[in-house]
């Protein structure tokens, strides 16, 4: 199916969009962009979701790229709170040890992705300097003022960055499928990410914030219009999309009645992609 | 929870919409001047449907290609769905109220899970679909919290192994992302019950390994552990080929 898209595609591209000298990633792209555009054109029942697939051409390079910048940033973000001082942490010491298990993973999923980039012949950046307080250096108002004071602040940040994870990794693994072995490295971290999630979740709820175990529209909003919104943007989707682009009729279902089955229920069952323009604007708020 | 392996009935009504000519029809009317190409694109969507007969009897067939791989994700939905409408239905003593609030909504989750793949699969290749499974839950005390937690924590990280193995046996980026949605739902399920378990074993080094990889488990390995507590036999040796 994927190889008879592309012909379609292919079919309905104009000769020019050949023409012009360009490097393999390149033409890639615009063959991209235009097969987005081709589709959008024939499907005009209101699918803005549908060329979602073919919208992002992304490399499988690109993608390690933006999994190292999440990776690192949430090493150094659990790295600095657990150099604060004991009393930063609650009384029940599996909490502290669950930071410290997070933090392990990260340096480990950013080591694994710093090897994969070389051995792919990609250039690994230089490590970004960040402020967690979303201030760039008291350049601007703060964000999280008492990221590393206020413990119930760091958990709220813990989330929205474990949840952009979760998120990202998702939308990342459709590039990837020319790499079975990267394809499985993304979704093993993805997987491991989403746990890390539950965690921060379970600890905030015990403090009696408003939140479940994953994601859902019951959850207290915790982000601020135009900086952290993106986190859960579209989240909350209450319909999918089957291969033949119909939606799944859920309310035909049965999966049992009641008011909240089709607008919480089905949004819980099912975590969001988050295209990469959005992982890396959250990411750069915090990132000098 | 006779009401959550139903066979037959309920399918005629939801799947109708799915595929009644109309539907197609419209659907190439929409895409008016490239009708041509959008005809091409979606004649890849049938070329699963063949049958899958040839076993013996008792024994369920997950079939092969992309299908397979949705029976398999169906099947083991399936046995989820059954275990928590059955802890639902018979809720062990004392049940705490947030821990039977979460229980009851993961069974929701994973009802719902299970006629995704019912509907997935019924939308290209409706031959193709695994019946209704028959759970033994024999060797689960659904009285002990200790029992049922830990049967919980075996699904939901066998699921989650399942998924993260089934990745590359996706040949379609529309299902691959379909289960990505659905595999970081059960990873959520599965720190949930770990940490009811105990407090900080969510990611344990049992299933989360030292390069911070969760676990990735291929279609033998899990079928072998799922048909403990399924009476039929399935066969998933095509899946993904």
């Amino acid at each position: 199916m994927n190889i008879l898209k592309l012909v379609a595609d292919l079919a309905a591209t104009t000769p020019n969009q050949f023409e012009q000298p360009a490097d393999r990633r390149d033409a890639l792209t615009s063959l991209g962009r235009f097969g987005a555009k081709t589709l959008a054109a024939a499907l005009p029942l209101g699918l803005g979701s549908v060329p979602a697939l073919a919208r992002d051409t992304r490399t499988i390079l690109d993608s390690l790229l933006l999994a190292l910048r999440l990776e690192r940033l949430q090493n150094a973000f659990y790295t600095q709170a657990l150099t604060a001082p004991a009393s930063f942490f609650p009384a029940d010491t599996s909490i502290r040890a669950s930071i410290v298990k997070m933090q392990a993973h990260q340096q480990q999923h950013a080591a694994l992705l710093v090897r994969l980039i070389s051995t792919s012949n990609g250039d690994v950046p230089a490590q970004p300097r960040y402020d967690f307080t979303g201030s760039k250096n008291n350049t601007q108002a703060a964000l999280f003022p008492s990221v590393f004071t206020n413990f119930d602040d760091f958990l709220t940040l813990a989330q929205l960055l474990e949840d952009t994870s979760v998120r990202a990794y998702k939308a990342m693994v459709e590039f990837l499928v020319q790499d079975n072995y990267i394809l499985q490295t993304a979704l093993q971290i993805h997987s491991t990410e989403s746990r890390h999630a539950t965690r921060i979740r379970m600890i905030r709820r015990q403090r009696g914030a408003t939140v479940k175990p994953w994601p859902s529209p019951a959850d207290a909003d915790i982000t601020v219009a135009n900086k952290t919104a993106v986190v859960y943007a579209t989240e909350h989707a209450t319909t999918q999309l089957l291969a033949d682009y119909t939606s799944v009729p859920f309310r035909l279902l049965p999966i049992g009645s009641g008011a909240n089955i089709l607008t919480e229920s089905v949004p819980e069952a099912f975590d969001e992609p988050l295209a990469a323009d959005s992982v890396e604007g959250l990411l750069n708020l915090f990132t000098l | 929870m006779s009401n959550n392996l139903k066979k037959g009935g309920d399918e005629a009504e939801f799947a109708k919409p799915l595929y009644v000519p109309i539907k197609r029809r419209s659907f190439f009317m929409y895409a008016g001047a490239t009708a041509g190409a959008t005809a091409l694109l979606l004649s890849g969507c049938d070329d699963d449907d063949n049958g899958g007969g040839g076993m013996p009897a008792g024994t369920v067939s997950l079939g092969s290609g992309d299908v397979g791989v949705l029976n398999y994700a169906y099947a083991l939905e399936q046995l989820e769905a059954a275990f928590y409408a059955q802890i639902v239905a018979t809720p062990y003593a004392s049940m705490p109220a947030d821990e039977k609030a979460a229980l009851t909504a993961i069974a929701k989750h994973e009802e719902i899970h299970r006629e995704f793949f019912k509907a997935a699969i019924t939308a290209v290749a409706p031959s193709m679909v695994i019946p209704g499974l028959t759970p033994d839950f024999s060797k689960i005390n659904f009285n002990d919290r200790a029992s049922v937690l830990g049967a919980a924590k075996t699904f939901e990280d066998l699921g989650v192994g399942a998924y993260n193995g089934a990745g590359k046996l996706i040949k379609d980026k529309g299902y691959l992302l379909l289960a990505g949605k659905i595999v970081s739902v059960e990873a959520r399920h599965a720190a949930y019950i770990r940490d009811l378990i105990t407090p900080g074993s969510f990611a344990g080094n049992d299933v989360v390994n030292a390069a911070g990889l969760d676990q990735a488990l291929d279609v033998p390995t899990v079928l072998t552990a799922a048909q403990t507590y399924i009476k039929e036999k399935i066969n998933g040796d095509n899946v993904g080929k």
